[in-house]
């Protein structure tokens, strides 16, 4: 924004200041409602409440949002159904992006899977398919997310933790044995622009080798900046402008090949698990979201061409009515900045279509059980505020990845949710609520001058670089740590209510024995039988493509055919790029 | 004892989770300790640097499942460089209950799970390092 722009939210305002608004109440009728509100304030509610009136729950990740203690049709005077609301499935999509939500379509039960090699991985995933899984989410280890291949020196004893080590093609076709890739919607969970670059090429490279056609392939990829250069520690990075780059890219090459395909995620969850509030979360992952429209259209792609395939990730935590409200919040005004700032013509690129997964920084060690109640309340609010796909965290967590038993819990969790306690039937049930209106419009408010705060600093890109947004993270989970710590935001089991006797141990999962040395065999395997003329001319054609500003997956898809390993194709970016050292956060 | 507790502070290997160790490594710093937080490393490196500046606790992050291999490789490490008696070793993260009892067979000197407050961190390692003192006088 080197010029003078309007910021989003002046655009916004300007375009929406001359609509002629409908109120739903009578100004009459508002007045002699507010004469009766005042009197019952005075003569039922007692003085400490009065006075107290306002109050901020405290909750682990928590906005301090102010709420009163009771909400009536005075705390939304304005209300205008039509142009607030609407039906579902109707502008602006506050009640839900589909006319019959639910009715129509379950939300997909995408449980995240992954540890141990390819193999491991393979069985997890179609245990839970087997158990109505309606999804694949796949989880790397943390060598593939950091991308470097199992052999090398720095994944020692690291090799299928955390998730599944894949090195290249093969393992994806380990990975993905008996799984029909035209039937499965799939989600990688490739975090970064880089590694998405990297890994779903070979992802593509397998649907190639079963003789899948690529526009056969459902599923979506993550691919945000924000984890690569945020929410992140690792020991190399490459700069965020060469990262945006990538992230752009894998959109532009998605877009074009791979049509059903959702090219991004922007994923707000890591960043709030991280160490923020529910509205900078969303305030981040849209300021990245219209950063990346800017890049396209700049590219001379049409603004619905990308905005029908565009996707978010977020995270539900524990204050449940703030977490119904931010989703709905967050799908008007994403309504709003793709059709008023960037003048989207189809529906489709209006839905802020989400996939949340609960929050898992709100779990506990100390008596894990209870964590099966807290996802549960997180899952509820998020299908209250009308989201596309779930995962719901294990009880089990903070021990270690979830054993058999804790995943399919987490399942059934979602299973009940959807089978047993009717709130599908009915389209965003809390709807019309005072409270929840009011709320809505508080957080909407509060996430677009966020986005405007970052706007005027120069862009998403800017706020990176100059190290805002690592600041602003650390201070709210030191803050955060404080609060817990005072027992201000309280925690059963863990500053209030502690159990008087140690419970009984829970079963831990154990990692599987033997992955690291299977990976490094395949991997001398495959670096003896494969074509390394060819391996090296494909790498050093990313490499130009690297520097001659080319999109890089084309090239980079090439290396996943010619059967490159994840390690030599991060190794082409750090030496085209360069690296980065990213601000210092305490 | 004498000066300020000098704290080497780094994530082991490739984990990604940051999150609490930068918030230790602020708790320290403000219970009046020199930190140094060098991010991600590994163990060579991690003995390396905690010799060059000749600090009193080596303390590690891992909460992706490294914590016995790197661990043990971080205390060999130590043994090997001679390092091992006079400072301390300190790990915390997410891993099972009986691996807090290995990680100190291995030869770490405190481990730290989720939930451990400020105050038993730093008192503990306030405690360790007088331990190492004193025995080394």
């Amino acid at each position: 924004m080197g010029r003078k722009e309007r910021t989003t939210k002046e655009i916004l305002q300007a375009e929406l200041a001359g609509k002629k608004r409908t109120p739903l109440y009578h100004p009459d009728v508002l007045e002699k409602l507010r004469q009766e509100f005042e009197r019952w304030r005075n003569a039922t509610v007692r003085k400490e409440d009065r006075e107290n009136w306002r109050a901020i729950p405290c909750t682990i990740l928590g906005s301090d949002i102010q709420r009163e203690m009771l909400y009536t049709p005075l705390s939304n005077p304005d209300f205008d159904y039509m142009q607030d609301l609407g039906h579902s499935g109707q502008e602006p999509f506050t009640r839900g992006i589909h006319a019959n939500m639910y009715r129509g379509k379950e939300f997909t039960m995408r449980q995240l899977t992954g540890f141990g090699g390819p193999e491991e991985t393979n069985q997890r995933m179609k245990f839970m398919l087997a158990h109505g899984a309606t999804g694949i989410n796949a989880l790397f280890d943390l060598p593939t997310i950091q991308m470097y291949d199992s052999d090398d020196p720095l994944s020692k004893g690291q090799v299928g933790m955390s998730g599944v080590a894949i090195d290249s093609v093969e393992d994806m076709e380990l990975l993905f044995r008996d799984i029909p890739l035209d039937k499965v919607t799939v989600s990688l969970v490739t975090h970064y622009p880089s590694n998405t670059a990297i890994l779903f090429p070979m992802y593509l490279a397998l649907a190639e080798r079963r003789g899948v056609p690529w526009n056969k392939l459902r599923g979506s990829v993550q691919n945000d900046i924000t984890l690569e250069e945020v929410v992140r520690s690792g020991p190399e990075y490459i700069p965020p402008k060469d990262c945006f780059r990538i992230q752009c890219d894998n959109i532009e090459f998605i877009r074009q090949n791979v049509p059903l395909w959702n090219f991004v995620t922007y994923n707000g969850y890591n960043l709030r698990e991280f160490g923020t509030s529910g509205v900078t979360e969303m305030a981040v992952a849209l300021a990245n979201a219209i950063g990346t429209v800017e890049e396209m259209l700049s590219r001379g792609h049409a603004v619905d061409w990308i905005g029908e395939r565009l996707a978010f990730f977020w995270s539900p935590a524990n204050d449940f009515f703030e977490e119904v409200a931010r989703i709905r919040a967050v799908r008007r005004l994403w309504y709003k900045i793709i059709k008023y700032r960037f003048h989207a013509g189809s529906p489709r690129s209006m839905w802020m279509r989400c996939h949340v997964q609960t929050s898992g920084v709100s779990l506990m060690r100390e008596e894990p059980l209870n964590n099966i109640i807290r996802a549960a309340y997180h899952a509820l609010a998020s299908v209250l505020g009308g989201v596309q796909s779930l995962h719901v965290d294990s009880y089990d967590e903070a021990y270690s990845v979830p054993t058999e038993e804790a995943a399919l819990l987490s399942l059934r969790t979602q299973q009940i949710i959807q089978a047993e306690t009717g709130v599908t039937e009915v389209v965003d049930p809390l709807g019309g609520s005072f409270y929840v209106e009011a709320l809505t419009n508080e957080i909407e408010t509060r996430i677009l001058n966020e986005v405007d705060e970052i706007e005027k600093m120069g862009g998403y890109i800017t706020a990176i670089d100059k190290g805002w947004l690592h600041k602003k993270i650390a201070e709210y989970f030191y803050d955060e740590r404080n609060r817990i710590e005072k027992g201000l935001i309280k925690i059963v089991g863990y500053n209030i209510y502690k159990a008087p006797v140690e419970l009984p141990p829970i079963n831990v999962f154990q990692y599987p024995e033997g992955v690291e040395e299977r990976q490094k065999a395949r991997l001398a395997r495959l670096r003896k039988q494969r074509d390394n003329e060819k391996v090296d001319a494909a790498l050093t054609a990313l490499e130009d493509a690297c520097k001659k500003g080319e999109n890089v997956v084309a090239y980079s898809l090439q290396c996943a055919r010619a059967r490159c390993t994840e390690g030599e194709i991060f190794k082409v970016f750090k030496k085209a790029f360069g690296l980065w050292k990213p601000p210092v956060l305490w | 004892m004498a000066g300020k507790i000098k704290v080497l502070l780094s994530k082991l290997g490739l984990d990604v989770h940051n999150r609490g160790l930068i918030i230790v490594a602020r708790e320290l710093r403000d219970a009046g300790m020199e930190v140094i937080y060098i991010g991600n490393s590994f163990p060579k490196e991690i003995i390396h640097t905690a010799i060059q500046e000749d600090v009193d606790v080596v303390g590690v992050s891992s909460l992706g499942g490294a914590h016995l291999t790197l661990g043990n490789d971080l205390i060999e490490d130590a043994k090997k460089e001679g390092v091992k008696h006079h400072m301390a070793f300190i790990i915390g993260g997410v891993f099972p209950p009986e691996d807090a009892g290995k990680l100190k067979e291995t030869g770490f000197d405190e481990t730290f799970i989720p939930g451990a407050t400020r105050e038993e961190i730093v008192s503990s390692i306030r405690k360790i390092v007088s331990q190492k003192v004193s025995r080394s006088l």
